[in-house]
C-alpha cells in the first residue's frame, strides 16, 4: 500500500528529528533565550504582609536587569513561587518548590526562603543539586554555622549552595538583649513559638540578657495553632516582668499573644521581639488595641534612611505604589548579586549557557558588590560581611519609629 | 492561691467554648453514631457568619447600653440560624444517602466536609487571621481576690444556659422524645410514626446552631478569627465529647470544662508546651479504666 509506505517514512522523519531534538546538548542551543531566577517565599496567608514587598524587591532587580539588557542576549525570568501553606510559611512546601526549581534546566539561581525553618528544609537539596540560594531574611544561626550547618550539606559536604545578606540570631538575639538593657528593662519573660527562628532567637535573647546582668524570669514555649493564652500569660503576670520577649513570627502567634496579653492585665508591660514580628501591618491587626509600646529588630537596614538605598525605594515606590517592606531591599540585593554570578558566567563562556556550578562559584566569590544595602560580599560560611541591624518601636496608631542602625562587626 | 483560682477562671471560659462545639459532636454520634469531622469548621464559620452581621450592621466597636443586648441577641440568633441551616444542609449532601453503607463512608465523607469548609472560609475570608470587634465593653468584675473578665461570664453562662435549655427540650418535648427514640432503635421509632429522616436533621440543625453560638462568643472573646480554628478547637471538643461519654450531653459539658481547666493549670504549675500531651493523657488514662467515659453509663438516655 503506496498511502502506508509514505506514513511510515514520515513517521520516521519525525522520529529522527525528535532524537535529534533531544539529544543536542543544551549549550549548543541558539543564544538569547530565557534564564530563570526560582523565588520561594511565604506570599499568602498572614505571611504575606512580609512576603510580598520582600519577592516585590526581587523582582524589581530581575525587570531592571531585563531594560538594562544582559550580555549574549538573553533574557532573564523569575519564577516566583510560595511556600506559605494554609497561610503559614510551611517546610514541606518549600522543598517542594526548590524540587520544581532543580528540574527546571533554565533555572540559573534561587532566592529564598524567608523563614528558617523552610531553609532547614531546602539546603539539603539545593546542596545536591548545586544550586546557588540567597535567602533575604533567615536569620537562624545553624544555617551557616557550626555542626547544625554541616549536617544540611549532605551531599556534598564540602560545598556551600546557601548564603544569606542578612545577619544572624547570634547578633540579633545579643543586640535585642542590649538593646532591652537600654531600655531599662531588669527583668523580663521569655515566649518562644518552639520554631527553628523562634526558639533559637530566644535561646540566644536569654543567655546575652542573663549575660548582661538582666533576669529571665522564665521561658516558655507555645504550640502551632493555638489560640488561648491566657492562662500562659496569667502566669507570666504574676512575675511582674519589665517586658515580654517574644521569639517568633506574628504568623506563630506573635499578635494573638500581643493582643491577649491585654485581656489578662499586663497592659502596662512593653513587647520585645526579632524580626519575626516586624510585619507591622499584619501585626497590628492581630494585636488590635495592644499594637502599641513594641520593640523588634530587622536583619537589614532601614532603607528609607540609608543614602546608598535611595535609587532603589524610589525605583521600588514608582514600581508599586507602595513603600518597600522591611526586607524588600535585601531581596532586591540578593537578585543584584545573583545576576551579576550570572552575567559574569555568560562572558567567561563567550555567551554559552552558564552552568549552575559556574553561577554558584560567582555567588561565593561575591566581593564588595554595590547594593542598596552597602558593599556586600560572604564569608565561607555564607554569611553576610556587612550584618546591619535596625531597631524600631511601634508606637499607637501603628506609627513605626527607627529607634537605632547597628552595624554590627 | 489567688493564681490558682485566676487559673481556674481561665480554664472554665476555655473549657465554656469546648463545652459548646463537644454538645454538637455528642448529639450526632448519639443518634447516628458519626463522628462529624465537619462541626469544628461549623464552628468556626459561626465566627464567620457573626463577623458577616456585625458587618452589616456597622459594628466596629465597643457597644454599650441596651443596644448591646439587641446586637449580641441578633449577632447570634443569625449566626446560630446560618450554621443549623448549613449543618442541615451537610446531612442531607453528605450522610443521608450513606446512612447505611458501612461506618467508613460517612467518616470519610465528613473529612471531605472538613476540607471543602475550610476552603470555602480561606476563600471567603483569605488565608490571614481577621480581626473581630471588640463588641462588648471588657470591665473587670472583681469577685474576692479574682478578677473575671464579663467576656468570661458570657461564654461560661451561655454554654451552661445552653446545656440546660437542650436537656429540657431532649426529655420534656415530643420532639425531643423522637430524638431519643430514634438514638435507641431506628427502625422501631420509624414503626412508630417518628419521621427519622425530620429528626435526624433536627439534631443536625440543633447541634450546628450550638457551634455557631461558640463561635460568636469565640470570635468575642479572642477578638479574632481564622480560617483553620476549627481544626484544633474540634479536635479538643471532640475529645472532651469522649472523655465525657460521647452521646452524653452532660458528659459533653463535663468532659469541656474539664479539658480547659486541665489545659489552664499544666500552663500553670509545668509548662505550655506540655498542656496537650497532659489533656490526650488524660485522655488515654480515662478511656483504659473507663472504656465509656466518665459519664458514659446512662447509654439508654443517649441523645
Amino acid at each position: 500500500m503506496r498511502l502506508n509506505s509514505i506514513s511510515r517514512a514520515a513517521g520516521a522523519g519525525v522520529l529522527v528529528a525528535l532524537l535529534t531534538a533531544t539529544v543536542l546538548p543544551p549549550d549548543v542551543r541558539a543564544a538569547g533565550q530565557t534564564l530563570t531566577i526560582g523565588i520561594d517565599l511565604p506570599i499568602s496567608g498572614a505571611d504575606a504582609a512580609i512576603g510580598v514587598p520582600t519577592a516585590n524587591g526581587a523582582m524589581l532587580a530581575i525587570e531592571e536587569a531585563n531594560k538594562h539588557g544582559l550580555p549574549g542576549g538573553y533574557k532573564l525570568a523569575s519564577n516566583l513561587l510560595d511556600d506559605a501553606v494554609q497561610g503559614k510559611h510551611d517546610p514541606a512546601a518549600g522543598a517542594q518548590n526548590v524540587k520544581t526549581f532543580i528540574a527546571d534546566p533554565s533555572v540559573m539561581a534561587m532566592i529564598g526562603p524567608f523563614n528558617s525553618n523552610v531553609a532547614k528544609s531546602e539546603i539539603p537539596l539545593t546542596n545536591d543539586a548545586g544550586l546557588a540560594q540567597i535567602s533575604p531574611s533567615a536569620t537562624n544561626d545553624g544555617l551557616t554555622i557550626g555542626e547544625d550547618a554541616k549536617r544540611l550539606r549532605v551531599a556534598n559536604p564540602d560545598v556551600n549552595s546557601f548564603f544569606r545578606v542578612c545577619t544572624r540570631d547570634s547578633r540579633q538575639g545579643a543586640a535585642l538583649a542590649q538593646f532591652g538593657k537600654k531600655l531599662g528593662f531588669k527583668k523580663v519573660f521569655v515566649i518562644d513559638d518552639n520554631e527553628t527562628y523562634g526558639k533559637g532567637l530566644a535561646d540566644v535573647f536569654e543567655a546575652s540578657f542573663k549575660a548582661a546582668g538582666g533576669t529571665s524570669l522564665g521561658h516558655e514555649h507555645i504550640t502551632a495553632n493555638q489560640q488561648d493564652f491566657k492562662a500562659l500569660l496569667t502566669k507570666v503576670k504574676e512575675t511582674s516582668p519589665d517586658a515580654v520577649f517574644f521569639g517568633g513570627t506574628t504568623s506563630t502567634g506573635g499578635g494573638l499573644l500581643r493582643r491577649q496579653m491585654g485581656d489578662v492585665g499586663l497592659n502596662g508591660a512593653p513587647y520585645i521581639g526579632g524580626d519575626g514580628i516586624g510585619d507591622t501591618d499584619e501585626f497590628v491587626k492581630e494585636a488590635g488595641p495592644m499594637a502599641q509600646n513594641v520593640y523588634y529588630s530587622i536583619a537589614a537596614p532601614d532603607a528609607e534612611k540609608l543614602a546608598s538605598a535611595k535609587t532603589f525605594v524610589a525605583a521600588y515606590k514608582a514600581r508599586f505604589h507602595d513603600t518597600p517592606g522591611p526586607y524588600s531591599a535585601n531581596a532586591y540585593s540578593a537578585a543584584l548579586i545573583e545576576i551579576a554570578a550570572i552575567e559574569k558566567a555568560i562572558k567567561a563562556d563567550g555567551g554559552k549557557i552558564p552552568t549552575r556550578a559556574e553561577v554558584l562559584k560567582n555567588v561565593a566569590a561575591t566581593r564588595d558588590l554595590d547594593t542598596p544595602i552597602g558593599k556586600i560580599g560572604f564569608d565561607a560560611n555564607g554569611d553576610t560581611t556587612a550584618p546591619i541591624l535596625t531597631l524600631m518601636k511601634l508606637a499607637a496608631g501603628g506609627k513605626v519609629i527607627t529607634v537605632d542602625q547597628i552595624v554590627l562587626k | 492561691m489567688d493564681v490558682f483560682l485566676q487559673q481556674l477562671v481561665n480554664g472554665i471560659s476555655l473549657g465554656g467554648i469546648y463545652a459548646l462545639i463537644a454538645l454538637g459532636y455528642t448529639m450526632v454520634y448519639g443518634i447516628i453514631e458519626l463522628i462529624n469531622f465537619a462541626h469544628g469548621d461549623v464552628y468556626t464559620l459561626g465566627t464567620f457568619f457573626s463577623l458577616a452581621i456585625l458587618t452589616l450592621l456597622g459594628v466596629t466597636g465597643v457597644v454599650t447600653g441596651p443596644l448591646l443586648i439587641v446586637i449580641v441577641v441578633v449577632t447570634m440568633l443569625g449566626a446560630m440560624i446560618a450554621c443549623g441551616l448549613v449543618g442541615v444542609v451537610i446531612e442531607r449532601l453528605a450522610y443521608r444517602r450513606l446512612r447505611n453503607a458501612p461506618r467508613l463512608a460517612p467518616l470519610i465523607t465528613a473529612i471531605g466536609m472538613s476540607f471543602i469548609l475550610e476552603n470555602v472560609m480561606q476563600y471567603w475570608r483569605g488565608p490571614s487571621p481577621v480581626p473581630f470587634p471588640d463588641l462588648i465593653p471588657n470591665p473587670d468584675v472583681h469577685l474576692g481576690i479574682v478578677t473575671v473578665a464579663t467576656k468570661q461570664i458570657l461564654v461560661v453562662v451561655l454554654a451552661v444556659v445552653m446545656m440546660l435549655v437542650l436537656q429540657v427540650f431532649i426529655y420534656r418535648t415530643r420532639l425531643g422524645k423522637a430524638m431519643r427514640a430514634t438514638a435507641q432503635d431506628r427502625d422501631a421509632a420509624q414503626l412508630m410514626g417518628i419521621d427519622i429522616n425530620t429528626t435526624i436533621a433536627l439534631t443536625f440543625l440543633i447541634g450546628s446552631a450550638l457551634a455557631g453560638a461558640a463561635g460568636f462568643v469565640s470570635g468575642v472573646y479572642y477578638g479574632s478569627t481564622w480560617f483553620f480554628n476549627g481544626f484544633a478547637a474540634g479536635l479538643k471538643a471532640f475529645t472532651a465529647a469522649v472523655l465525657g461519654g460521647i452521646g452524653n450531653l452532660a458528659g459533653a459539658m463535663l468532659g469541656g470544662f474539664l479539658i480547659g481547666l486541665i489545659e489552664a493549670m499544666t500552663t500553670q504549675l509545668i509548662s505550655d508546651q506540655w498542656s496537650n500531651v497532659v489533656v490526650f493523657s488524660v485522655l488515654v488514662l480515662v478511656l483504659i479504666f473507663r472504656p465509656s467515659g466518665l459519664l458514659g453509663e446512662s447509654l439508654p438516655a443517649k441523645v
